[in-house]
């Protein structure tokens, strides 16, 4: 009888050499293209399959997959921000008073608040650039509920009423692909970001500034930029938003946009982006599942977040990770 | 090259560095030494103008008041109040005490990050140059730098200061904590560095015996204070010396 004996699956795969991959059967190929391949089919394919309400529920789960990268990235370089709506609302406003009072069509709105959001709210964090750790976490935290109230106040921008009749997408088809396409385009993008030159200095930034300080790159700056990505990114989802829902106000600026990403980034793993993006597609369609059980929705959705920080630490993303290299399969003792 | 006059430092009221003044010529390497607590790593910050950063970052959170006085002059040009960057852009550059490398990258990621500024052909030309110099590193390219051993680092955090192409290097305790072996390795990589590329290099540290015979010009400091200076020859035989850094 022939012997036989497990061997790893990527021992196979990441042969000898430290860049090479070398393939030797369409198995290993599945085995290397399964997990980039996999979010984009199944997100290809779920609009066409869902329902109108799991569609909005689709589109509700990439925009704050879309902010749970964004804020994974800004962590990534050292700054922990907990005010994601910061640039959410911001993107909402600018996309609403584009739309409705200057008239500009949709197709020129979106990418203005995209832009200019990412400006604009790197312009507000710029003077607290400097600080660190909790400071800037507070700083982060406090400014959206700061323009919350000063929309209130002051009643500019429609004031509590908000801004309402903005131009709708076409139709429900094309709002999901385009987010999906979006949520897909960011994951992979920021994914290959990190790994060059560029996102090589940002993380350096993190591990150790006065390090990156000493080789003469302006880390201040440096960090301007990563906030502009991320308010890119933020303010495109608050953009989006408006025009699905037809209207801007006050709620933009609410907590969930900022707590949200931030538990899809713990619960799903940081560092990944892809640990984000899967967070956000266990929490927010799971809080939507919760819906119908009432008032214990909260207690039972506080229950599974619990659950997973205490059980899975590192996040949901990382221990799949870790379990999919653990693969083993069946292999011939050679004589 | 380098010219310090009157330089001092104060954290609140303590005198870091009192009325520090050298000067420095081109192609030349000169030692600061002194004990711990001297004021060396104040001076190389002061020097590299990281002590603007902390200085900003202190008075913002309502720390230490840091108070700078005297002149650097770089090139005939004051850079005193120059911000970090714009000095490395100046060709200053300084490789920081207790190997400041990034733990999370590998060996050539940290290479690569420090060479950001450069252009892809110079990055490749100096990467090239470090791994001659200290060809232990070829082997551990891939490694990330948080495994490699303390000589390792120490190395590595000099070949990323030379990726940036420094026309003057500034070592602050190139050898603390390495071994007396690891240490005669980095001397000789440190006067290699002079002989091929005539790198002008300030050194602090205060492990005297092995710098001392390498360099031109040394300098004593004592609690901030220059208690002594002359050639490297002359500082090895002077009997003060001797007796506080040689144990004679």
């Amino acid at each position: 009888m022939k012997q036989r004996r497990k061997e790893r699956i990527d021992r196979g795969i990441k042969a000898r050499s430290d860049d090479v991959f070398s393939l030797n059967s369409f198995r290993e190929m599945l085995y290397v293209a399964v997990p980039p391949l996999a979010p984009v089919l199944i997100l290809l394919i779920l609009p066409l399959e869902l329902s109108s309400y799991w569609q909005k529920v689709l589109i509700s789960t990439c925009v704050f997959a879309l902010l749970a990268m964004s804020w994974d990235f800004l962590v990534g370089v050292g700054m922990v921000s907990l005010g994601q709506a910061l640039f959410f609302g911001v993107g909402a406003y600018i996309a609403g008073i584009s739309n409705k009072i200057l008239g500009l069509p949709i197709w020129i709105d979106i990418p203005i608040a995209t832009i200019l959001g990412g400006i604009v709210s790197a312009l507000l964090l710029a003077p607290v650039l400097r600080l660190r750790g909790v400071y800037f976490s507070m700083v982060t935290l406090v400014l959206p509920l700061m323009l919350e109230r000063i929309v209130e106040a002051s009643g500019v921008f429609g004031g509590t009423e908000g801004i309402s009749g903005i131009t709708p997408f076409p139709n429900s088809f094309f709002e999901s692909y385009l987010i999906v396409l979006v949520t897909l385009f960011a994951l992979f993008a920021f994914r290959r970001l990190i790994t060059t030159d560029y996102g090589l200095v940002l993380k350096a930034i993190k591990d150790n500034d006065r390090a990156v300080m000493s080789v003469g790159i302006n880390i201040y700056w440096m960090k301007a930029q990563a906030l502009f990505i991320s308010g890119c990114v933020g303010a495109f989802c608050g953009a989006f938003i408006t025009h699905v829902y037809g209207f801007v106000g006050m709620p933009s600026f609410a907590l969930d946009y900022s707590i949200l990403p931030l538990s899809s980034a713990v619960v799903g793993g940081m560092g990944t982006f892809a640990g984000s993006f899967l967070g956000a597609f266990i929490l927010v369609p799971l809080s939507e599942a919760l819906r119908g059980i009432g008032g214990l929705r909260i207690v039972l959705y506080s229950f599974f977040l619990v659950f997973f920080i205490v059980a899975l630490p590192e996040g949901i993303f990382h221990y799949i990770q870790r379990k999919y290299q653990q693969f083993e399969r069946w292999v011939e003792v050679d004589k | 090259m380098l010219e310090i006059s009157n330089l001092m430092v104060f954290y609140e009221n303590a005198l870091a560095l009192n009325d520090f003044s050298m000067s420095l010529q081109a192609g030349g390497i000169i030692a600061v030494i002194g004990s711990n607590s001297a004021g060396k790593t104040t001076l190389m910050n002061t020097l590299s103008g990281l002590i603007i950063d902390t200085k900003i970052k202190e008075q913002r959170k309502g720390g230490e008041r840091i108070t700078v006085y005297g002149k650097i002059i770089f090139n005939g040009e004051d850079i005193t109040d120059l911000y970090p960057s714009e000095r490395v852009k100046m060709g200053m550059v300084l490789c920081r005490e207790r190997h400041p490398i990034f733990p999370e990258s590998d060996l050539m990621e940290n290479l690569r990050i420090a060479g950001y500024l450069r252009k892809r052909s110079e990055i490749k030309e100096m990467i090239d140059y470090v791994f001659d110099l200290f060809p232990t590193l070829v082997r551990l390219k891939n490694r990330k730098a948080g495994f490699l051993s303390g000589g390792e680092q120490q190395m590595l955090t000099i070949g990323m200061a030379l990726v940036v192409k420094p026309s003057l290097l500034l070592l602050d305790e190139p050898l603390l904590g390495l071994s007396p072996m690891m240490q005669t390795t980095l001397v000789d990589a440190i006067k290699k560095i002079r002989e091929q590329t005539g790198l002008t290099i300030v050194i602090t540290e205060q492990f005297a015996r092995p710098i001392l015979p390498m360099i031109d010009y040394g300098y004593i400091i004592e609690n901030g204070m220059l208690t002594l200076d002359g050639t490297g020859l002359a500082l090895m035989e002077n009997p003060e010396v001797k007796g506080a850094y040689f144990g004679v």
